[in-house]
């Protein structure tokens, strides 16, 4: 892999030069508590540390509302309607936001590739950034502490500025046509580095690996706690909405007011809406509130294979921005660990 | 890149009313070249689009060899369907697909076939049957059992009745009404009371109700799971393995790896609920 570093007088400048490749996203503080992806109007705004965005990156490439079609009703036909998409720089993702985005990646480009995706996906550069850990946190558990692959350029963070790995043509060429701002890395950047690393990993709350927890789950479908804390549940979504791998949308068609015209609309779903399971007729295969919020716990439990990770990315999003304060994580450790013995973590 | 989402516009050549609800539509796509090219297997389903009121997944209930057109046959249960049925010879629709796996037809070369449908579970199953008549030799004795709730929703009437030339037919109906004189009680007892040998695969579609009797009394008769095929029933949205809402366990996109499956791995996949 090809290493550079990023000094700290520089960093303004780096900002400056990607967002001459799109228009520029990143963190930024919208208010006191929260952070979220936004368009770049001012460098001073650009967050570098921070722990969550109140909105996953996945917007960028499955929109939370966009069109599909437009349509006539006379004659019965669709058209596409969605234009290029204008190249794009999404800028401090963490490690499990990319891999996410791969998750993403195995499910809307597999053998019916979905072509709104994959122009957004094309379109938009990817640029990581290091993190530290906060309570929430346990991308660890699920081994997306760290990715290898996902991202155009990723910046891991030095004392004095960044070392930057470059992770695809598209970093070669970024990094090449702006030679003038980057440094050889040092002996010391590398130390420093792997201080950052150590000192990362000191920072979990917990260990070991939630490999198992798939099967675990499927064999305690009838604990006690699935009533307990689905009794809790508002059935808002948030939950879904704030997870970085929750692809689930709805379509719809919406006419115009002339009654001639209109445009086939994809907006996000929720497992936990009553809606999500129902059909036609008045069937619901997710019929309780216990069933659709299970069937949260199975989904992101279960493997996506091509990866060989959960499709949890172990962000902590549903738990920090649930409004009934279910504890994602401390869910599954209960149902993980033996039963009487104190959790592990929780001495 | 093609759009997979974006529906080709298809006449409704021909429409019968089966029952009071339910109507067999006959389709053609627009574009001559499209119909041409569009092939599928018994138990595919399309995607069928009406501007303005959406889009619904609906089993192909035709047979494969016939290519000048193809056969929807569609109950009228919601927004969507409501509308198909308002809709006349002439009209226009989307159609995109075929989606799912569909039945396997080699699967029951040298069995004998039993057929067993629930409701309008008939549909789906109506393309293999006309296709494993089509290649008689290749198989055993069939068998139809098909179950109705009423006397009235007995779907496809005259062709069940031309099929017991070629097969064993047994109707049942839940609820009799006057003038009905045939057998009363769900289908799994047409399956309880037949002979059945253990060489038979047994296909099944219908509500998930009447899988697990059905499937019961199959095994008293000696026959494996391994030797059952069902359709699923999902909420089926997107038909590619995109919209997540028939997702089972988090790992099935049933609309790509099913709808059909063997007994075996759909107690797998409902256990994931």
């Amino acid at each position: 892999m090809r290493y550079l570093k990023l000094g700290s007088r520089n960093i303004d400048e780096f900002l400056g030069r990607i967002s001459n490749y799109g228009d520029l996203y990143a963190p930024q503080k919208i208010s006191e508590k929260f952070y979220d992806y936004r368009k770049v109007e001012d460098i001073s705004q650009v967050e570098f540390n921070y722990n969550r965005t109140i909105t996953p990156a996945k917007k960028y490439f499955i929109p939370p509302k966009h069109e599909m079609f437009e349509f006539d009703m006379e004659t019965g036909e669709y058209t596409e309607t969605m234009g290029d998409v204008k190249p794009f720089v999404l800028f401090g993702l963490h490690a499990c936001s990319i891999v996410a985005l791969r998750i993403l990646d195995g499910v809307y480009l597999n053998e019916y590739p979905d072509k709104y995706y994959a122009a957004r996906r094309k379109a938009g550069i990817i640029i990581g950034i290091s993190c530290l850990p906060d309570e929430y946190c346990f991308c660890n558990l699920r081994r997306t502490d760290f990715v290898d692959i996902g991202f155009d350029l990723f910046l891991h963070e030095l004392p004095d500025g960044y070392l930057i790995r470059v992770g695809s043509e598209r970093g070669h060429e970024i990094v090449d046509e702006n030679m003038d701002i980057f440094e050889e890395v040092s002996n010391d950047d590398i130390e420093n580095f792997k201080k950052f690393e150590k000192k990362r990993h000191e920072m979990f709350k917990y260990e070991g690996s939630f490999d198992n927890l798939r099967y675990i789950l499927e064999l305690t479908e009838n604990s006690p706690l699935w009533d307990e804390e689905s009794e809790k549940c508002l059935g808002c979504g948030n939950c879904t909405m704030t997870c970085p791998t929750c692809r689930c949308y709805d379509v719809q068609d919406l006419p115009d007011i002339d009654g001639k015209h209109g445009k086939r609309i994809r907006f996000w779903d929720s497992c936990q809406f009553r809606s999500h399971g129902l059909v036609a007729g008045g069937h619901n295969f997710r019929e309780t509130k216990k069933d659709r919020f299970i069937n949260r716990y199975v989904c992101k439990n279960a493997y996506f294979y091509p990866l060989g990770t959960s499709y949890c990315v172990g962000c902590g999003n549903c738990t920090y921005f649930c409004p009934a304060g279910i504890d994602f994580l401390k869910n599954l450790i209960k149902i993980r660990d033996v039963v009487g013995e104190v959790a592990h973590g929780e001495q | 890149m093609d759009n997979e989402f974006l529906p080709f516009p298809a006449e409704l050549v021909d429409v019968k009313a089966l029952t009071k609800d339910t109507k067999l539509y006959r389709i053609r796509f627009a574009d001559e070249q499209k119909q041409k090219s569009f092939s599928f297997k018994p138990g595919q389903f399309v995607e069928i689009s009406v501007a303005g009121f959406g889009e619904a997944p609906i089993s192909i209930t035709s047979p494969p060899s016939t290519t000048e057109y193809f056969e929807l046959c569609i109950k009228k249960v919601g927004k969507l369907t409501e509308k198909i049925h308002r809709m006349k010879k002439g009209d226009i629709v989307g159609i995109r697909g075929p989606y799912g796996n569909g039945f396997s037809i080699e699967q029951l070369y040298g069995f004998n076939p039993i057929f067993i449908a629930g409701g309008i579970g008939l549909a789906p199953l109506r393309s293999l049957i006309k296709e494993v008549f089509a290649e008689r030799d290749k198989f055993g004795n069939i068998s139809i059992f098909f179950g109705a709730r009423r006397p009235g929703e007995i779907i496809f009437k005259d062709e069940l009745k031309e099929w017991e030339k070629m097969a064993e037919v047994k109707i049942t109906v839940d609820t009799a009404d006057d003038g009905w004189d045939g057998h009363v009680g769900f289908v799994s007892q047409l399956v309880e009371k037949a002979n059945i040998s253990d060489n038979s695969f047994a296909v099944i579609c219908g509500p998930p109700a009447m899988f697990e009797p059905t499937v019961e009394q199959l095994k008293k008769k000696g026959i494996e799971d391994i030797q059952v095929s069902v359709s699923a029933e999902r909420r089926m949205k997107c038909g590619i393995g995109k919209c997540g809402h028939c997702i089972a366990g988090g790992e099935v996109y049933v609309c790509l790896e099913g709808p059909v499956f063997t007994y075996d791995r759909y107690q797998e996949i409902s256990k994931m609920l």
